[in-house]
C-alpha cells in the first residue's frame, strides 16, 4: 500500500508489513541551518535487504538526511537508530554498522585505488588476509582490478564512482547509504554498481540510495521514499505510488490531428505533439473505445504506461501548486 | 591480537606514510635545502661570531627557518583532506578523533624529526657543534617540532586555498623566523624588534635550542612550556575548526 501525503509524512508500509525489525529507523527527524529548514520532521524505515529509492528535487533534504544517519550533523530533533543503535547517543556504534558513498567524490587523489580501499576497509574492521582479500574482490565486483595501482586522481570520472563505492561496499555491513553514487557516471559503471547493490541487498543489507535518474530505481527493484521540503510525503512500492498515476494514449491520425474534434472529456485531457494526438490516461482501453466510437480512425495507436518520471512530474507538480 | 583503536590508528599512521611518500617533493625540498643553506651560510656566522657560536648560530637559524617553512607538509596535509573531502569521509567511518589526529600527525613528526636530526647531525659532524644537553636538546626539538605540528595544523584548518597556504606559511615563517631572532641575533636588530620578538614562537624555538645547546636545564624548561602551550593552543584550534560544520562545509 502506498501513500502520498501533502501534509505529514507517510509512514512506512514496506517495513511495517514486514515482520523483520528495521535495520533504518528515523522518526520526526529536524535540522535547520539558521532560518532554513532542511529537514522537518522527516521519517523514513529500511529493513534487511530492502533497497529504498530516496528521491525528491535538489534541496528536498535527501543529503542532510544521510548526514544526520552517519553523526556527522545533529538534527535538532527526532530520533534516528541503526541497527536498533540510537545515531544520536553512539554515533561510532552506529558507523561500526555502516557503508557510505557521500555525493561528493571523497578519495585521496594522490593515492592508489588500493590505498584508498585498504584505508578504508582497514577503518571498517577488516584486518591483514581478510583486508587483502576484501580489497581484490570488491575490485574485482566493480571492474576496478586492472586500475587498482593507479592514483585515483588519473582516473576516468566512471572510475572514479567506482573506486568510491567499492570503499562503501569493502565490507559486508547492515545498512548501506549511497548518496547519488552514479552521479555522471557511464552506462558501464552504473550497472557495475547497480550490480554490486542488488548482490548487498540480495545478502541482507538495507539501502538507502538517493538519485534523480529514476530507471536506476526500478532496475534495483527499490521501494520509492519521495521527499519534498524536508519530509517524505510519498512511501512504498513502485507499482502502488504509479498505480493511480495517467499514462499516455497516443495516436497517429490521418490528416491534421484537432484536439477540438474530440468528445469533451477527452479535449480536456488532450494535445498535440509532433504531429502526434496524446491523451493523458488512467483508462486507455475505455478511452479508445469513446474514441472509436466519436469516428476517429487512427493510422496507429500506442498506449504508455505511467513510469517513476511520470510520477516525479506529479509530484513536483503538487509542490508547485502548493507552493 | 592489537585493539580495534591501534588497528585504525595504525591504518591511518600507514596511509598518511604512503601519502606524503607518494608526493615527496616537498618532503625532500625540506630535508635537502637546509643542508645547502647551512653550509652556504656558515662561513658569514663564523666570520661574524667566531667559530663555536658562528656554529651554533647557523645551525638554529637554519633549523627554525626550515622547520618553519616545512609548516606548508602540515598544512598541506590538513587542507588536502578538506580540499578531497576527505576528511569529512574519514569521520564517517568508526575512527575516534583522537586517532585520526595521532594517524596525521605521527608521519609529519617524524618527517620533522628528520629534518632537524639532519641539521643537528651535520652540524655536529660538519660544523664541530657543541652540545653540552642532549636530551635537553631531544626535548628542544620535541616542543618545537609539537608547536610547529599545531602551527600547520591551524593553517591547514584556516587556510581556503593551496595558494592561501603557501602565502602563509611563506611570509609567515620568515617573519616568524626573522622576529625570532633566528637569521639574525636579536642584539643586532633594531630595539623595537627586541621588544616583539617573544611574540614570535621562533623566539622561544630559539631561546629554547641556545640554552639546551649550553646545558641550561632551567632556561630550556621555560622556553619549552611556552612551545608546548602554543601547540596547544593552535591545536585546539585547529580542532574546532576541523570539527566546525557538516558534511558538506565547503570552502570558500
Amino acid at each position: 500500500m502506498a501513500t502520498l501525503q501533502s501534509e505529514r509524512p507517510a509512514v512506512v508500509p514496506a517495513a511495517r508489513s514486514s515482520g523483520t525489525p528495521a535495520m533504518l529507523t528515523a522518526r520526526g527527524v529536524v535540522k535547520r541551518y539558521g532560518g532554513r529548514l532542511a529537514l522537518d520532521g522527516f521519517d523514513l524505515s529500511a529493513r534487511p535487504g530492502e533497497i529504498v529509492g530516496l528521491v525528491g528535487h535538489n534541496g528536498a533534504g535527501k543529503t542532510t538526511f544521510v548526514e544526520v544517519v552517519t553523526g556527522l550533523v545533529r538534527p535538532d530533533a527526532g530520533r534516528v537508530s541503526v541497527g536498533g543503535v540510537d545515531v544520536l547517543r553512539s554515533p561510532r556504534r552506529a558507523r561500526r554498522l555502516l557503508g557510505v558513498a557521500p555525493q561528493e567524490l571523497a578519495l585521496y587523489v594522490s593515492a592508489t585505488v588500493r590505498d584508498n580501499l585498504r584505508l578504508f576497509g582497514a577503518l571498517a574492521g577488516l584486518r591483514r588476509g581478510a583486508l587483502h582479500s576484501a580489497v581484490d574482490l570488491v575490485a574485482e565486483e566493480l571492474r576496478l582490478t586492472d586500475v587498482l595501482g593507479q592514483r585515483t586522481g588519473l582516473l576516468s570520472g566512471g572510475q572514479r564512482r567506482r573506486t568510491q563505492a567499492a570503499a562503501a561496499l569493502i565490507r559486508d555491513v547492515p545498512l548501506l547509504l549511497l548518496d547519488e553514487p552514479t552521479a555522471g557516471a557511464d552506462p558501464q559503471t552504473r550497472a557495475a554498481l547497480l550490480e554490486a547493490v542488488r548482490a548487498r541487498a540480495a545478502r541482507g543489507a538495507a539501502v538507502l540510495y538517493t538519485t534523480h535518474y529514476l530507471p536506476e530505481l526500478a532496475d534495483l527493484g527499490a521501494t520509492l521514499a519521495v521527499a519534498r521540503n524536508g519530509r517524505i510525503i510519498a512511501r512504498g512500492t513502485q507499482e502502488a505510488l504509479i498505480a493511480g498515476l495517467p499514462g499516455e494514449l497516443r495516436l497517429r491520425l490521418p490528416g491534421a490531428p484537432g484536439v477540438g474534434d474530440l468528445p469533451a472529456a477527452l479535449a480536456r485531457r488532450a494535445r498535440v505533439v509532433d504531429g502526434e494526438l496524446r491523451i493523458a490516461s488512467t483508462q486507455p482501453p475505455a478511452d479508445l473505445a469513446a474514441l472509436l466510437s466519436a469516428g476517429c480512425s487512427p493510422l496507429s495507436v500506442d498506449v504508455r504506461r505511467p513510469d517513476l518520471d511520470d510520477l516525479y512530474r506529479s509530484l513536483a507538480a503538487e509542490a508547485s501548486h502548493a507552493a | 591480537m592489537l585493539p580495534d583503536a591501534a588497528c585504525r590508528t595504525g591504518a591511518v599512521i600507514r596511509h598518511n606514510t604512503v601519502l606524503m611518500l607518494r608526493e615527496p617533493g616537498p618532503l625532500a625540498s625540506r630535508l635537502i635545502l637546509p643542508l645547502a643553506f647551512i653550509a652556504l651560510l656558515h662561513p658569514l656566522y663564523q666570520a661574524a661570531q667566531g667559530s663555536a657560536a658562528g656554529a651554533s648560530q647557523a645551525v638554529i637559524a637554519t633549523l627554525v627557518t626550515f622547520s618553519l617553512l616545512a609548516l606548508s607538509i602540515v598544512g598541506g596535509s590538513i587542507l588536502t583532506e578538506r580540499m578531497w573531502h576527505t576528511w569529512e569521509r574519514v569521520r564517517m567511518t568508526p575512527v575516534r578523533p583522537a586517532e585520526l589526529l595521532a594517524g596525521k600527525g605521527v608521519p609529519v613528526l617524524a618527517a620533522l624529526l628528520a629534518q632537524q636530526g639532519l641539521i643537528v647531525g651535520f652540524g655536529v659532524a660538519v660544523l664541530g657543534l657543541a652540545v653540552a644537553g642532549p636530551a635537553l636538546l631531544g626535548m628542544a626539538l620535541l616542543a618545537w617540532t609539537l608547536a610547529l605540528l599545531g602551527m600547520g595544523a591551524a593553517i591547514g584548518a584556516a587556510a581556503r586555498s593551496m595558494s592561501e597556504l603557501s602565502v602563509i606559511h611563506d611570509i609567515g615563517a620568515m617573519l616568524l623566523s626573522s622576529l625570532g631572532g633566528a637569521l639574525v641575533p636579536l642584539a643586532a636588530l633594531p630595539g623595537w624588534v627586541r621588544h616583539v620578538a617573544p611574540a614570535s614562537p621562533g623566539y622561544w624555538a630559539v631561546s629554547a635550542l641556545r640554552a639546551a645547546l649550553s646545558g641550561d636545564g632551567a632556561g630550556t624548561l621555560r622556553a619549552c612550556a611556552v612551545l608546548v602551550g602554543i601547540a596547544l593552543a593552535c591545536g585546539l584550534f585547529a580542532a574546532v575548526r576541523a570539527g566546525r560544520g557538516g558534511a558538506r562545509s565547503a570552502l570558500a
